[in-house]
């Protein structure tokens, strides 16, 4: 598998931090995925909101049940937006982890994608 | 034989059930000692004690697990970690109910919203339905806690009174006998009791004996001897009523037909099927004892299609849970006595449509499994039936979007409610009407069958239940509609007799009261 390009584009609208990425995972965000994208959004203390496509709705995306609910399919362009503290930080990893498939192809790996 | 410790000692109650037994005696605690219902007082602490119990409880089972089971209990952790999961739920509670009822009902509404608008069930994002009904059941389990203690198979149970979920989950296969200090031989346990033939006396007052002492229950005569003196015979179950009075003449007016009550799964061993026209009611508020398994479909399904199989293709009419009364669920529904005027049956089942909703569906999908019909409880006006003749045709859209197969059955209703009976001719939306003669008595002459006080007056009331009948009867046969009896009164050789010379022509009965009952009509 390609490495993704190397630093996902990204850009700041006052104190907000916002990115979009494209959903390439086999089904989309589907239990498993949304399980692990909720806990690194989790693991910042900032906070972070999702929202799909043109859809103007802002979801918590530290939230499995707004995420699971928004039923994020393949192909879908993914907006993912972070306020307060390590927000760029934060939507970096998510909108990395999204490109990495939330690295479900390797078993055993850390859920943030770092190595063990 | 060698001197007992202890003089014998009688002690004189009312008969609530006949036979004898005898056994060791083990003495309940008083009802006040027992654990309250968790659910009473601040019910969303106990919710987010169930659900911090449930996390605890995953995590450790996620530990083990291998990876592909892990990831279905790590999705589980993550749902109950959300805040956005408790929030409908205690919404809920601000309206009443329980913290079991309110997160039922917020996670069936959480999974509709799913199933709603899935294009097919192969869809990926439907499919986790089953996580969502996994999640509801272990928060539900948790809430509704261990059930009441069973005590010792054979022995005899002494206490203030007995709740009708500890004599269901009890083994009674090794006989024992039931001495209860208050009680009444037309409350629930008593119809239990003379349903599996088990000896019962109440009204004992004061009985001195402590957990141990033999006792030998003499369900015929209504008393009780603590230490007899004669040997121990075994806990015999002696065939009920072997003490009635006169056998009323056999019946000679033509076909009628006998079908059985059933009040828990282990009924169905007590006669064969071959032998009755059907089942002609099953009480399923008896064969849930927490709301945690009452708020499980599933549970619900296999309890009757146990029933529909072993009846082999003979009708079976399930009853929808009636409870309220003297009939509590923990953690759903309290039981008190004084609610017998209160919220039971269908007033209970419409005020908790997520209840009635998990039931109508089980219904729909047993009733494609063989001949099911379905009674309505405690019905009083025919908007009642209305309501929930629609909520059947709602559930029965949402199956057939899961495509699930599901047959909507007959909606008759029972008649026990004095303002039902008296004006039977504006039911027309009901299919068939089943007499619960216990209830009609009681509120027809206004004594609580759970009252030893007033009980009595029940049994002295027959005229006028006898002319309601009547008018019963020839309502239903205006419309042209079937009626049948299910009440004790059918089980009774003589109550049997004035019914089928009133002319009722359908009667259901205890299993243990088929014998007498066929004896009579064949």
């Amino acid at each position: 598998m390609s490495k993704p390009d190397a630093v996902l584009p990204h850009e700041r609208t006052g104190n907000r931090w916002h990115t979009e990425v494209e959903v390439t995972h086999g089904i989309g965000l589907h239990a498993r995925p949304s399980v692990i994208f909720t806990r690194l959004a989790k693991s910042f203390p900032c906070s972070i909101e999702v929202a799909v496509g043109g859809s103007g709705e802002w979801l918590n995306g530290k939230s499995i049940v707004k995420v699971l609910g928004a039923r994020i399919r393949r192909g879908t362009r993914l907006k993912i937006r972070a306020e307060g503290s390590r927000a760029e930080e934060a939507i970096v990893a998510l909108g990395e982890l999204v490109r990495r498939n939330f690295d479900e192809d390797r078993k055993h790996g850390r859920a943030d994608g770092r190595p063990v | 034989m060698a001197a007992p410790m202890a003089a014998p000692s009688d002690h004189r109650g009312k008969a609530a059930s006949s036979g004898r037994a005898q056994g060791p005696a083990y003495v309940a605690l008083d009802p006040a000692a027992h654990s309250r219902d968790p659910t009473e007082g601040d019910a969303r602490s106990a919710l987010e004690a169930a659900v911090a119990q449930a996390v605890e409880d995953l995590r450790a089972l996620s530990d083990r697990a291998d990876d592909e089971s892990a990831g279905v209990l790590d999705f589980q952790i993550e749902m109950l970690l959300d805040d956005e999961i408790l929030t409908p739920a205690i919404e809920r509670m601000a309206h009443g109910g329980g913290a079991a009822l309110a997160w039922a009902g917020a996670m069936n509404a959480y999974i509709d919203a799913f199933t709603d608008g899935a294009e097919n069930t192969d869809d990926p994002f439907a499919v986790k339905t089953a996580d969502l009904s996994d999640l509801k059941h272990r928060v539900l389990d948790v809430l509704a806690g261990r059930p009441p203690a069973d005590f010792p198979a054979g022995s005899v149970y002494v206490g203030h009174d007995l709740p009708p979920s500890l004599f269901l989950s009890h083994d009674w296969s090794r006989g024992g006998a039931i001495a209860l200090t208050a009680g009444s031989a037309v409350s629930h346990v008593a119809m239990l009791a003379r349903a599996k033939g088990v000896p019962m006396v109440i009204g004992l007052g004061e009985l001195p004996v402590t957990s141990g002492q033999t006792l030998l229950v003499d369900g015929t005569e209504g008393q009780v001897r603590v230490d007899p003196t004669e040997a121990a015979q075994p806990s015999v179950v002696v065939p009920l009523r072997t003490a009635s009075v006169t056998q009323p003449t056999p019946w000679a007016g033509g076909d009628v037909r006998l079908s059985v009550n059933i009040n828990s799964l282990s009924d169905l061993e007590m006669f064969d099927p071959a032998t009755v026209d059907g089942v002609g009611l099953v009480r399923t508020e008896f064969m849930f004892r927490s709301a945690a398994e009452a708020l499980n479909e599933e549970r619900h399904v296999e309890c009757y299609r146990q029933i529909v199989e072993r009846l082999q293709g003979r009708p079976v009419t399930l009853r929808m849970l009636d409870l309220g009364g003297d009939k509590a669920l923990p953690g759903l529904v309290d039981g008190s006595p004084g609610s017998f005027l209160g919220q039971r049956g269908i007033r209970l089942l419409l005020a908790h449509p997520e209840l009635a909703r998990i039931q109508a569906r089980a219904l729909m999908r047993v009733a494609a499994l063989g001949p099911v019909s379905v009674l309505l409880p405690m019905v009083t006006v025919p908007e009642e039936v209305a309501a929930m003749a629609l909520l059947f045709i709602e559930e029965a859209e949402r199956l057939a979007r899961l495509n699930v197969p599901a047959v909507r059955p007959a909606l008759g209703m029972m008649v026990e409610v004095p303002a039902a009976a008296l004006t039977l001719d504006l039911f027309v939306e009901a299919a068939f009407f089943s007499v619960g003669t216990n209830d009609l008595m009681q509120y027809l002459c206004a004594a609580a069958r759970d009252n030893p006080a007033v009980a009595p007056l029940n049994a002295r009331s027959e005229t006028a239940l006898f002319r309601l009948l009547d008018q019963v009867r020839a309502s239903a046969e205006a419309l042209g509609k079937p009626v049948s009896v299910c009440g004790d009164l059918a089980g009774d050789p003589a109550g049997a007799a004035r019914l089928l010379a009133s002319g009722f022509r359908d009667l259901s009965v205890a299993p243990a009261r088929l014998a007498a009952i066929r004896a009579m009509v064949r």
